[in-house]
């Protein structure tokens, strides 16, 4: 097991950057998840990470071990592929067996770490079949097994659930993690799929075009988006236009269409660039029909917007509203499904100040 | 609308469906079946004077046909030839087709084009044009000449060294499609698994992509083979009538010799060693493939 470390990572294809001066530390044993829609330079990433690309600039190293311009199978990597890449012609024990036999072993260590690392991945009874007689799980798991018989020093899966339905990918995240941990491999995993991301990762490395825009725990990317393009790509969010008219404590205070809303914020460079986006997730919104003539309160750690329920849809587990408020916009809450609302219904929206995250406006190119 | 159209569409399907094979199969008993029932019919009959055959039932054709030692002859090196066509075609295809099932979709329409344009002029014009190059004060015999490399010349022609280019350049194609077909059906990535798992290029080639690729082996090899067996023009024009194989043997035996049924017998004979040819190199290619298939 090695630390990965990427440093100034660029590859150009013609005129297209897919991967833009790329840095990445991953620590020993950890799973990191490269997370971005298709075309953000996550495959890129991993394939030049494996040595299937050569970068155009930049380095990577395993460890101390300098491994840029490695021929792949030089590097002691194991891979998983998004289809899997089983070799057809072969069995599971002869795929499996493959890169023991490329490295050489002795026939009885050959088959004893084969069977091990299929009990390992439960696939103990299916040696013989060939892959085409594997069910997508199964081959799966046959191809996790491949990659992990050898002992690399890094596993990279490239979105290695993605061909499975939907009820066995969300079976698989946990087991491939839990699979990572027994094994304790530093792990590199693209996916586009957040919740994936979110289960499996210790940390997520969110990237668009060829730049990671944050590397933080799943927590934080959720709820401390460092911009705003993590923001709308990870989860449900609102967006409220505004700019920082001042502070309160550890509080911005931002004008916005909507009135003025307390929230908090990475604060850096806030004086030259005063535009925000305020970022609020639909389920931290509550919702609550207004009294009329009430006592206004004036708690100015929550923020309060008058508005009218346009829109109810009950989704099982929660209920999704569309909120009109004063401004015109429209807000999207999730809540209690047992709430009393109706389409109609004038509503007050109220949402905590310090569960209220602000990004830098859009105009801004984040590094 | 739609729906009574789809309705009505399935109907007719599921009514009739041998009715659309009718045409095909129609094509098929005309002009093959029926031809070569003809011809096997005609070989156990007595050739006749001035008639093409009398119809009394006799084995003569093939007694005579096998008891000679120089349709053997003949007929091994038909089979020479068309196995060394086969083997050749092979050897250059392989890279070619290799090339071109990796190539990017833009550059695999030009080189398709390049691959497919020498069938666009006939084996005949294409004979002739090697002709050209090969005879003995041809291009690359003044050549060979005029820088004292081999003052007596070169005999590249009218031998069956002339007939192997002929055949070689006309039925590459052939063998670079089949191939082309089945490297094109390996994804990249099964290469690129063996390399993340320590096989160098070379290695991952053997162990992957070419045994996946057997499928096209056989197919193009079985094709070429066929092919080459057969031709006539190629032996004819590059051959000068001094490379005799058995299709011209066939043919001389026919129109010469007058004798039908003797002809006949002969290409009969072809067919069933070909067969054998071809029924060898299929139990070969099945061990070869075995987990290949479904």
């Amino acid at each position: 097991m090695s630390a990965i470390s990427l440093t100034g990572l660029t590859k150009r294809f013609g005129s297209v950057v897919a991967v833009d001066d790329l840095h990445l530390d991953v620590r020993n044993g950890e799973l990191v998840a490269l997370l971005g829609p298709s075309g953000c330079g996550k495959t890129t990433t991993l394939r030049i990470i494996a040595g299937f690309e050569l970068p155009d600039a930049g380095e990577i190293e395993f460890d101390d071990r300098r491994v840029t311009e490695l021929q792949p199978e030089r590097r002691n990597i194991g891979m998983v592929f998004q289809n899997y890449a089983l070799f057809p012609h072969m069995t599971v024990v002869q795929n499996v067996a493959f890169g023991l036999e490329m490295r050489k072993e002795a026939a009885p260590t050959i088959r004893a770490r084969v069977a091990s690392t299929l009990a390992k991945v439960q696939l103990t009874g299916l040696e013989g079949r060939y892959p085409r007689q594997l069910s997508g799980g199964q081959q799966q798991r046959a191809a996790l097994a491949r990659a992990l018989v050898v002992a690399p020093d890094v596993l990279l899966l490239d979105e290695p659930l993605a061909n499975l339905d939907a009820k066995l990918r969300e079976e698989m995240r946990f087991y491939v993690r839990s699979l990572q941990q027994e094994v304790g491999i530093t792990t590199i995993y693209v996916t586009h799929d957040q919740a994936e991301a979110m289960v499996i990762a210790d940390r997520i490395a969110v990237m668009f075009n060829g730049r990671i825009h944050q590397l933080a725990a799943p927590q934080e990317i959720y709820n401390r988006p460092h911009t705003w393009m993590v923001a709308e790509f990870i989860g449900l969010t609102n967006f409220i236009e505004g700019s920082i008219v001042g502070r309160e404590s550890q509080l911005l205070v931002i004008d916005t269409p909507m009135g003025t809303l307390r929230c908090e914020g990475s604060t850096t460079d806030t004086d030259a660039k005063p535009e925000r986006l305020i970022a609020v997730r639909p389920e931290s919104i509550q919702l609550s029909q207004r009294a009329e003539g009430g006592p206004r309160s004036s708690d100015l750690t929550m923020n309060r917007l008058q508005g009218v329920v346009r829109a109810r849809a009950f989704l099982g587990n929660l209920v999704d509203y569309r909120v009109e408020v004063a401004s015109g916009a429209v807000l999207r809450v999730q809540g209690d499904p047992h709430a009393p609302l109706a389409v109609g219904d004038a509503v007050e929206a109220a949402f905590q100040a310090r569960s209220t995250w602000s990004v830098p406006a859009r105009e801004e190119r984040v590094r | 609308m739609v729906g009574a159209r789809t309705r009505g569409a399935r109907t007719l399907a599921r009514g009739r469906p041998w009715f659309l094979v009718v045409p095909a199969l129609a094509v098929v008993v005309v002009f093959f079946v029926l031809p070569y029932a003809n011809l096997v019919s005609m070989s156990f009959l007595t050739p006749g004077k001035a008639e093409p055959y009398v119809a009394v039932p006799t084995l003569g054709n093939y007694v005579s046909a096998l008891g000679d030692a120089f349709q053997w002859w003949i007929l091994w090196r038909t089979l020479k030839l068309g196995f060394l066509t086969t083997l050749v075609t092979l050897l250059l295809g392989y890279p070619l087709a290799y090339n071109l099932a990796r190539a990017s979709s833009r550059m695999k329409g030009l080189l398709l084009v390049l691959l497919l344009s020498p069938l666009l002029v006939g084996v005949v014009i294409r004979s002739f044009g090697w002709m050209v190059l090969l005879a003995d004060n041809g291009l690359i015999n003044s050549f060979v000449k005029h820088w004292g490399l081999a003052p007596q010349g070169l005999k590249l022609m009218y031998n069956e060294f002339g007939v192997l280019v002929g055949t070689v350049h006309v039925y590459l194609p052939f063998m670079v499609l089949s191939l082309s077909g089945a490297l094109q059906n390996i994804p990249p990535d099964l290469e690129l698994a063996a390399r993340s798992l320590g096989a160098s290029s070379t290695k991952a080639f053997w162990r992957i992509a070419f045994p996946l690729s057997l499928p096209g082996i056989f197919a193009g090899s079985l094709l070429v083979f066929v092919l080459a067996v057969s031709s006539y023009v190629i032996p004819v024009l590059l051959g000068g009538f001094k490379v005799i194989t058995t299709p011209l043997l066939v043919v001389q035996t026919a129109i010469d010799v007058h004798n039908w049924p003797g002809a006949a017998a002969q290409a009969v004979i072809l067919f069933a060693a070909s067969l054998v040819c071809i029924g060898l190199y299929f139990k070969l290619m099945n061990r070869a493939m075995r987990g290949l298939s479904a």
